[in-house]
């Protein structure tokens, strides 16, 4: 007589438990997780009536088609990084389907007592330093269905802790990688304590670019006094992948926040990206680049909070759409009654490649305090067909000026970007993506 | 030119009626009225509303965007009436004993 242990398959009560039992990790994170597994039971799914989700049906994305992080595929090649290309960095981690593959930090690094590599692998052996940042909890599992089915079941992922005044001169890479039809729940935690400095070049990737998937992650970034952190995100997963992300940033008095996000993959992005200036004179600056093709949706809800007075905040977010391809951005400032001189500004531009591509630009201003210069705008337009018949005349194929007019759209998000070899990726990607402007 | 396929059996939709189908990755919107089956992209132009929550009106024939109330011709997709303003797509749709099938027009 045979027996066989069956593994539960699916997010349900007993693969909860399943998972939660072959991780080793301290009882206080396995309540953190048990707390937001309650959530995830009670929450709804998001429905079209919500405000958040009315531009993003999410009707054809089966949850029961997947498997949690820690029954995932764990075999396949990681797929090639873009934005560290040419860079000399001084710490890499990756993880594929949210499993810790590689991780390294240079021996001066490390020296300095820095902490970079997979949160998984961190946690139990620094818990007493990072367990403060982890309970705080900058994004919010109970925000709604998808940030409560995270914090249950996060995995992989990356963490750097830089400690106080410690500036790290060469830029650190991240990895997230996916195979075909597999699941991605990395959770990524940036901690820089006082005037710290650190730049941190983050991706993520699928086996092949048509690749189908799950990602259901997080990114907490933590900007204490006087600290400066440069973070760059690229999503490039496959054309298949269905993208849920909250991504939250805390910038304490006097810090520095530069953010970029590139958006060049996926089915159906969404993601709610938030910066909350929570200390006197903070600054950030967050630059988002998008290029979408196909049938894909990317739908990104910005929000900038300022909380504390004599912040600063700018954002820029470009994108350019080709095919039947649809983006949505909603953004919002909000300024709290003690915000007095906030210098707030949000800007975002769509460069429609064809004519069923749709982009829905939805900014916003909610402000208390009533010394403020808070600004917006939005433009949306397409190729000016005098632009591609001057650079005809000049000997360029009509697919070498669209690259052009293409590339000139970006220009001015790329000079806002400070870091060569994201200039460089982007630019590539981008390039690589622009076929012609269809009628 | 992808083939017909079955979605659903008759018996499923009332007349008049709808029912929100999915056809090779694609939401559509079946729809009886009066006797005869029409089939739409299961959104609507204005602003991507849920075409198969609204009303049919079997005498248009057409459906109507619950959200703000744009009109569509159940047969070729045009927008009737505002804040829809661009049609949205029509699909074949053929009855075969107790199925009714779609073929699903080209993208673009």
């Amino acid at each position: 007589m045979s027996s066989t242990t069956l593994t539960p398959v699916g997010f349900s009560r007993e693969s909860f438990e399943s998972f939660l039992a072959a991780r080793d990790e301290p009882g206080w994170m396995s309540d953190l997780r048990r707390a937001a597994w309650q959530r995830f039971e009670e929450l709804p799914m998001p429905s079209r009536n919500d405000e958040e989700w009315m531009r993003t049906d999410i009707r054809l994305f089966r949850l029961d088609k997947y498997s949690t992080p820690g029954d995932a595929e764990q075999s396949g090649q990681l797929p090639p990084a873009l934005l560290s290309a040419g860079v000399e960095v001084g710490g890499r981690t990756a993880s594929l389907n949210s499993r810790p593959v590689e991780s390294s930090l240079s021996d001066e690094l490390a020296g300095q007592g820095v902490l970079f590599g997979s949160l998984d692998e961190l946690l139990p052996e620094h818990g007493d330093v990072l367990r403060p940042y982890v309970e705080r909890r900058v994004v919010d599992p109970g925000y709604d269905k998808f940030a409560a089915l995270h914090a249950a079941f996060w995995s992989g992922g990356s963490v750097l802790f830089v400690p106080k005044k410690v500036r790290v001169e060469q830029p650190l890479h991240a990895l997230a990688a996916m195979t075909d039809g597999g699941v991605d729940f990395t959770k990524t935690l940036v901690v820089l304590e006082q005037g710290a400095e650190a730049t941190l070049l983050s991706e993520t990737a699928s086996s092949d670019p048509a690749a189908g998937g799950f990602h259901c992650g997080s990114i907490e970034l933590i900007v204490e006094p006087e600290a400066r952190l440069r973070y760059v995100n690229l999503q490039n997963w496959g054309g298949g992948v269905w993208h849920f992300a909250h991504q939250k940033a805390h910038v304490a008095s006097r810090a520095g926040l530069q953010w970029t996000i590139g958006a060049l993959g996926a089915r159906l992005a969404k993601v709610n990206q938030h910066v909350a200036l929570t200390g006197q004179d903070a600054e950030a600056q967050v630059n988002g680049v998008m290029f979408t093709h196909g049938k894909q949706h990317l739908s990104y809800n910005t929000h900038q909070h300022h909380e504390a007075a004599h912040c600063r905040s700018d954002l820029l977010y470009k994108a350019a759409l080709q095919d039947q391809s649809r983006t949505v951005w909603r953004g919002m400032i909000k300024v709290d009654e003690a915000a007095q001189r906030t210098d707030a500004y949000q800007r975002n531009d769509n460069l429609m490649l064809s004519q069923a591509s749709r982009a829905d630009s939805i900014p916003g201003l909610e402000i208390e305090a009533d010394d403020v210069r808070c600004t917006h705008g939005s433009t949306a337009g397409r190729v000016d067909d005098n632009q591609i018949f001057y650079a005809m005349t000049r000997g360029y194929t009509r697919t070498e000026a669209v690259r052009m007019i293409v590339a000139g759209f970006f220009q001015q998000v790329f000079d806002r970007i400070t870091i060569e070899s994201v200039r460089d990726a982007l630019g590539r990607a981008i390039g690589d993506r622009v076929r012609d402007i269809s009628e | 030119m992808t083939d017909f396929q079955p979605v659903a059996r008759v018996d499923e939709v009332p007349d008049p009626g709808s029912l929100l189908v999915e056809v090779d990755d694609r939401l559509v919107v079946l729809i009886h009225a009066a006797g005869h089956w029409y089939a739409l992209d299961d959104v609507c132009t204005h602003d991507g509303g849920p075409l198969s929550d609204g009303p049919v009106d079997p005498a248009g024939p057409s459906i109507a965007c619950p959200r703000h109330g744009a009109k569509f011709d159940a047969k070729t997709g045009a927008a009737l009436t505002m804040p829809a303003t661009k049609a949205t797509v029509a699909h074949e749709v053929q009855v075969d004993g107790d199925r009714v099938l779609v073929r699903l027009a080209p993208a673009g």
